[in-house]
């Protein structure tokens, strides 16, 4: 029965952390760059979210399609103004593109400090706990995992099977070729960082409803992400699902035999043996 | 010849005027010029919401003060800057307010991280400095003579939980706390507590913070089954526990959590969830300590809000620093340090009495609880506003 | 405006055809302006100037550190600040529990977080920059939990230590910190040793093939740059008093070291100092009147400098002619060597040999059990249709790529165990496709870098001038390989691989993309190989025009496999050959 509950907070954990990784995966593996402010993005989410629910009472999942067409825009913008320009540089691209979204990381923390403050602020909404064969299922949760698995699912069929989602994975997988085949690269570029972000912030909308997000640790959900995706395999969809799912399963795990101290460490533990082992990641990509 | 004499002579007439002038002029100035109080305030940083409070508190006192015509005939001043919670940065302000700007007074940083950094600081210049940032204590053992603890010992924060507890009937009992100074030694306290009041403790743990996903550690406690759930928490961990909790459906009959709870947002926070939650206070509005009312009454003026324990604290300081300064008066450290080693003062946080390493001795603990949406003091049942509603529902 | 950034980044501009030596005297002059402005400071200043100025000189230094790892080996590191706590905690440990005294303490505690640096590196430096960098950042981060469970070095509540140092010790003993970063720096930047480290940092690839360590490099930069932040984190952690795991892996710190570093010039000597010295000054002023806007301000800051200057104060300054960075180990005029024809050395018939050697990348074949020989004493053309498995024939013999199955032997020995850097300096030297020069050299430091591991008992200096003699790049010595023409790229990789004093040179389409002129000067060279001490050379070639009258054998791949073998004429008339190029007529 305990392990029964555990395999289900460990699965509804790694729903959340597909949601906090996929907008980064998704950056990475079509431009090759790592979003360092994917932390700063989904925070601010969060941060705004507790602002408008707070100060408009309504429910904050109605901010989902705005703050996803909004950061889509933003995002465009943000890429082509800081990043695009730097595209075109041979092998300290990957340095600078680090660099300039490590700036922007600090420039988005320092706006949410300002507007809001550097507590750590949560929201009381979703709180009703469903009890199923003495299982416990909190509808929170449950909402973050059955989002998190809906937009990796509808990301993954975009990719595979649509013309514009295939050709982000063209541009992906080789941006020459991608470019002989017609495809405007820049604009791949463009929407995928966009997407990326957007992505990033509806993650901060669900987030703040499962656990307290504030403005100075942005960056343990960057580390977080980040440990997913590289996980998973740089770059691999389906890889960072299921290291989303072996992270949740792992901490529950521990933290339910181990404790506090040993949870927290699990996600950084994993990463490190993987590099040794295993350093394409769980997945069978390989870039 | 006489010329020379005339001048001598001159001088000889003028010089005493003149000294006269210039000493009379000296002490009036001397008695205009004000007394200058300094300190750092993390006005950025993660911990600047907590220490706006800290920094009212000062500012408060302060104006109360010269209200009263000031300390020594001279008016106060406040000079602080913003030590961005980096205790490095703290380091290099009070080194700066000793050495360039030559304070008269000085009061601690907020938090303890900073506090400690700032303790041999104080120590090396010789300035008796109260600190009502700092709990630890670390700070205040031997090798420390200049700093005073203005907040009770971590170690009592949360004393009056586990009595609680056992006068509701619980015998079994979880202890968690938060991996930071100041949570694990109250933490301990309590297993070191539980045991003495013969309480089982049957689950107890401690985790990192930035707090980790509560989730596995709620299905452990829920394990254990304890009749009591007592947490040395900040305030993130009490909000994630307290929902992890309700998330698996268990209500543990008494639940405490210390430091989270006093925060103005823990409501509205977990909403229905807190309801019956009880926490610590070092300093409650209903009590009756000296210059209580007058300190809440001037807060709302200057500031249009309630006061909270952080801000009591430092006024607790300010009254301290009077208390010494009049007694004393000058503004000798020295004299200002003896003093303060060997008397008691009364203040809005109870009464200051100070071992001879600074450690607090006589400042009290208090035990609120949230009812709904009020906030009711609930032990010592001597000064309780109300009694405690039990059990803890989780609704 | 890509260009214009990239050159930005890597081109050292134009220095005239001959090097200065020796130190500049207005160099000299300000620095003992400098060593005597830093000894006034003590003595005549408040304590408040003290302390600020210890706290410029423990950034100079950490920024130094990370200099190392980051800007000269291109390793971008977003977690330094692991060995600042380090080193804090090993020397406060130190200190309090065996009473060492405080300065030794540091020493100790600096080596010990080298020895941390070369564990880790075996690890970390195996990957990636990215997973290199957040791989950093995350240690940080595991390092805090571990810290602040460990009760021997006091855990959460960390450690107070006994007032020891006074604050003029301490600043005294930062500026050897410094002054120690600084030397490292200087010995990265300016000797032949380091050379190595930057080339490592342009083209690790190419630099592997030239016969330099990588792996062994990179591990060598990242213990160096382990050093001063861990010796400043015990200084800093005794100027304190105090250290608990938040001060001491405190990631605030890592943040202003690199905007300082990037500021200054990433990468450069002087950048780290004048950097930090600048936006310390700077930002102490401006954060009073703007404290709410500190974070984002260097979040700015380092947005505009990546976009607009990436090379930061030096620069900026390298356009108007100062803090220039000098050419390593450049003679004042390039000798003028001159050789008499060597006899390459004698026996081994057989230079290289494949036998049945088959490499898979996946489901694709790329080579299908060829075997084939390169023999003393001849020229080898290797061509075939694209996609024959040309350059991964070479890519398996240089060690690039594993085979499947079969093997190499290199002068009748087995050579699937060695990395491919020793086989280049064993003898086998190869080019690249596309040339891989490393851009921020010279052509002088491109060539002098190949001959440092082919120098075989003779001097490098000299084995890198008759190199370049030898491909007539001399006049060109001092340009940096972007002012170079396609041609003369090609031939500074030629350069590079006879500098290499190499056995055999493997040549990957040299002839692509030249003129007839270009082709020309090249021919030349391999026409007289045998002299140059070359024992056998083998091309793959797709312009056959130009190699087939030098060429002694020719050997025509299709998809994987040896299809024809033997003398240029006969072969290029093979029914075979022909129709693998042109396809069957019908």
């Amino acid at each position: 029965m305990i392990v029964l509950q555990l395999v289900i907070n460990g699965v509804l954990l790694g729903g959340t952390y597909i949601l906090l990784a996929q907008g980064l995966n998704l950056i990475f593996g079509v431009m090759g760059i790592v979003n360092i402010a994917h932390g700063a993005i989904i925070t601010l989410a969060g941060l705004f979210t507790y602002w408008f629910a707070t100060e408009t009472h309504q429910s904050p999942l109605l901010l989902i399609p705005p703050v996803f067409i909004v950061m889509l825009v933003v995002g465009g913008i943000l890429q082509r103004l800081l990043l695009e320009p730097l595209a075109k540089l041979g092998r300290s691209r990957e340095l600078l593109t680090l660099m300039v979204t490590f700036g922007l990381s600090y420039v988005l923390v320092e706006t949410a400090l300002n507007f809001f403050g550097s507590q750590y602020v949560s929201l009381p909404d979703l709180q009703t706990t469903w009890s199923v064969a003495g299982l416990a299922f909190n509808e929170a949760l449950v909402a973050a995992g059955a989002l998190g698995a809906l937009i990796s699912g509808g990301l993954y069929i975009w990719l595979r099977y649509t013309a514009s989602g295939q050709a982000l994975l063209a541009t992906s997988q080789n941006p020459v070729g991608a470019v002989t085949c017609g495809i405007d690269v820049r604009r791949m570029r463009a929407i995928a960082f966009a997407l990326g972000t957007a992505l990033a912030a509806t993650a901060g909308i669900l987030l703040i409803l499962i656990l307290p997000l504030s403005a100075p640790t942005a960056d343990t959900l960057t580390i977080l992400s980040f440990v997913i995706v590289a996980l998973g395999g740089l770059g691999d969809y389906r890889g960072a699902v299921m290291a989303a799912l072996l992270l949740g399963l792992v901490q529950s795990g521990v933290g339910y035999y181990l404790g506090g101290d040993a949870e927290v460490v699990v996600p950084y533990l994993l990463l490190i043996t993987f590099m040794v082992v295993r350093p394409q990641g769980i997945g069978h990509a390989t870039r | 010849m006489s010329g020379g004499n005339l001048r001598v002579r001159g001088c000889a007439l003028f010089a005493p005027l003149i000294a006269a002038a210039v000493l009379f002029g000296a002490s009036a100035a001397h008695a205009q010029k004000p007394i200058v109080v300094g300190a750092s305030i993390s006005e950025t940083g993660p911990l600047a919401v907590d220490a706006s409070y800290h920094l009212k508190g000062i500012q408060v006192g302060v104006a109360d003060a010269n209200a009263h015509g000031g300390w020594l005939g001279r008016k106060l001043v406040l000079k602080y800057y913003d030590d961005q919670s980096n205790p490095g940065t703290g380091v290099r302000l009070y080194t700066r307010l000793i050495t360039e700007d030559k304070v008269d007074l000085l009061i601690g940083p907020y938090s303890s991280g900073i506090s400690q950094a700032v303790a041999p600081l104080v120590n090396k210049y010789e300035r008796a400095t109260p600190m009502p940032g700092a709990s630890l204590p670390a700070i205040f053992s031997a090798g420390n003579k200049w700093a005073f603890q203005l907040l009770p010992p971590a170690t009592g924060y949360a004393e009056g939980m586990l009595p609680m507890a056992k006068a509701m009937g619980a015998h079994k009992v979880a202890i968690l706390q938060a991996q930071l100074s100041f949570t694990l030694a109250c933490g301990q306290a309590r297993l070191d507590q539980a045991k003495a009041l013969g309480m089982d403790v049957v689950y107890s743990t401690t985790y990192a913070m930035p707090p980790p996903d509560f989730s596995s550690i709620a299905l452990a406690i829920k394990s254990a089954n304890p009749d009591a759930v007592v947490v040395c928490s900040y305030y993130p961990d009490a909000v994630g526990l307290a929902q992890a909790l309700h998330r698996i459906g268990y209500a543990p009959r008494f639940f405490a959590e210390t430091i989270g709870p006093a925060e103005k947002q823990f409501n509205s926070a977990i909403g229905p969830i807190a309801n019956r939650i009880i926490s610590n206070t070092s300093w409650w509005p209903s009590l009756k300590t000296h210059g209580n009312a007058a300190f809440i009454a001037s807060y709302k003026k200057m500031f249009n809000e309630e006061p909270d324990y952080h801000a009591a604290g430092t006024y607790a300081a300010v009254q301290v620093l009077g208390a010494a300064v009049k007694a004393t008066k000058s503004l000798d450290q020295t004299k200002l340090r003896d003093w303060l080693a060997t008397h008691e003062v009364e203040t809005v946080e109870g009464t200051f009495k100070s071992s001879p390493t600074g450690l607090s001795l006589k400042f009290g603990q208090y035990m609120f609880q949230i009812q709904g949406d009020k906030r009711v003091l609930v032990w010592p049942t001597a000064v309780a506003q109300g009694k405690p509603e039990a059990p803890y529902t989780g609704q | 405006m890509g260009q214009w950034l990239e050159r930005r980044l890597s081109a050292p501009p134009t220095t005239p055809a001959t090097a200065a030596r020796g130190p500049r005297p207005l160099a000299v002059a300000i620095l003992v302006a400098v060593i005597a402005g830093a000894g006034a400071v003590p003595l005549f200043t408040s304590a408040y100037v003290l302390q600020l100025a210890t706290d410029i000189l423990t950034f100079a230094a950490l920024a130094y550190g990370w200099n190392i790892i980051s800007g000269c080996t291109g390793y971008l590191s977003f977690g330094q600040v692991s060995f600042f706590g380090i080193g804090a905690y090993a020397t406060s440990v130190l200190v309090l529990r065996t009473g060492v005294p405080w300065y030794l303490a540091a020493l100790i505690a600096a080596a010990f977080s080298g020895v941390v640096a070369a564990l880790l590196g075996t690890v970390m430096l195996r990957l990636r920059g990215i997973m290199f960098a957040l791989g950093m950042l995350g240690l940080a981060r595991i390092l805090v939990v571990v810290a602040s469970d460990w009760n021997y070095i006091g855990a959460a509540g960390g450690l107070t230590l006994p007032a020891q140092l006074t604050p003029v010790a301490v600043y005294l003993a930062m500026w050897v910190a410094v002054a120690g970063a600084f030397a490292l720096n200087y010995f990265v930047l300016h000797s032949g040793w380091g050379l190595s480290v930057t080339g490592v940092r342009d083209e690790e690839t190419a630099a592997s093939a030239i016969g330099v360590p990588t792996a062994r490099i990179k591990t060598a930069a990242f213990i160096m740059s382990a050093l001063a932040p861990a010796a400043v984190g015990g200084l800093v952690a005794w100027n304190r008093s105090f250290i608990d795991p938040p001060s001491a892996f405190d990631p605030t710190l890592d943040l202003q070291v690199i905007v300082f570093a990037l500021f200054g010039g990433i990468g450069t000597l002087w950048g780290p100092a004048l950097g930090t010295l600048v936006l310390v000054i700077v930002g102490e002023q401006f954060w009073a009147y703007l404290p709410d806007l500190q974070l984002a301000l260097y979040g700015v800051l380092v947005i505009a400098v990546v976009l607009a200057f990436p090379g930061g104060i030096v620069g900026i300054a390298n356009r108007f002619g100062w803090l220039r960075r000098r050419p390593v180990l450049a003679p004042t005029t390039l000798p003028s060597v001159s050789r008499p024809p060597q006899p390459a050395p004698p026996g081994d018939e057989t230079i290289i040999e494949v036998r049945d050697l088959t490499v898979r990348f996946g489901g694709l074949v790329a080579l299908n059990g060829i075997s084939l020989s390169v023999r003393r004493g001849e020229m080898v053309s290797i061509i075939g249709a694209n996609g024959a498995g040309k350059t991964t024939l070479f890519n398996a013999i240089t060690g690039f790529v594993k085979p499947s199955e079969g093997g190499v032997f290199y002068r009748g020995k087995s050579v699937s165990d060695i990395p491919s850097y020793q086989r280049a300096r064993q003898g086998i030297a190869r080019t690249f496709q596309i040339p891989r020069l490393m851009e921020s050299m010279t052509v002088w430091e491109n060539t002098l870098l190949a001959a440092r591991y082919g120098k075989r008992g003779g001097d490098a200096v000299e084995q890198a001038a008759w190199a370049l003699h030898t491909v007539k790049l001399d006049a060109l010595w001092l340009e940096p390989p972007s002012k170079l023409s396609p041609g003369q790229q090609r031939r500074l990789e030629m350069a590079r691989a006879l500098a290499l004093n190499p056995t055999v040179i493997l040549l990957d389409e040299v002839m692509a993309g030249m003129t007839r002129d270009e082709q020309g000067e090249i021919r030349a060279v391999l026409r007289h190989f045998r002299e140059l001490g070359v024992a056998a050379v083998a091309g793959v070639e797709h312009v056959i025009s130009a190699i087939a009258d030098i060429s002694d054998r020719m050997i025509v791949l299709d998809r994987g496999k040896k299809i024809a073998e033997g003398k240029p004429d006969t072969v290029l008339r093979d029914p075979l050959v022909i129709e693998s190029y042109l396809g069957k007529v019908s």
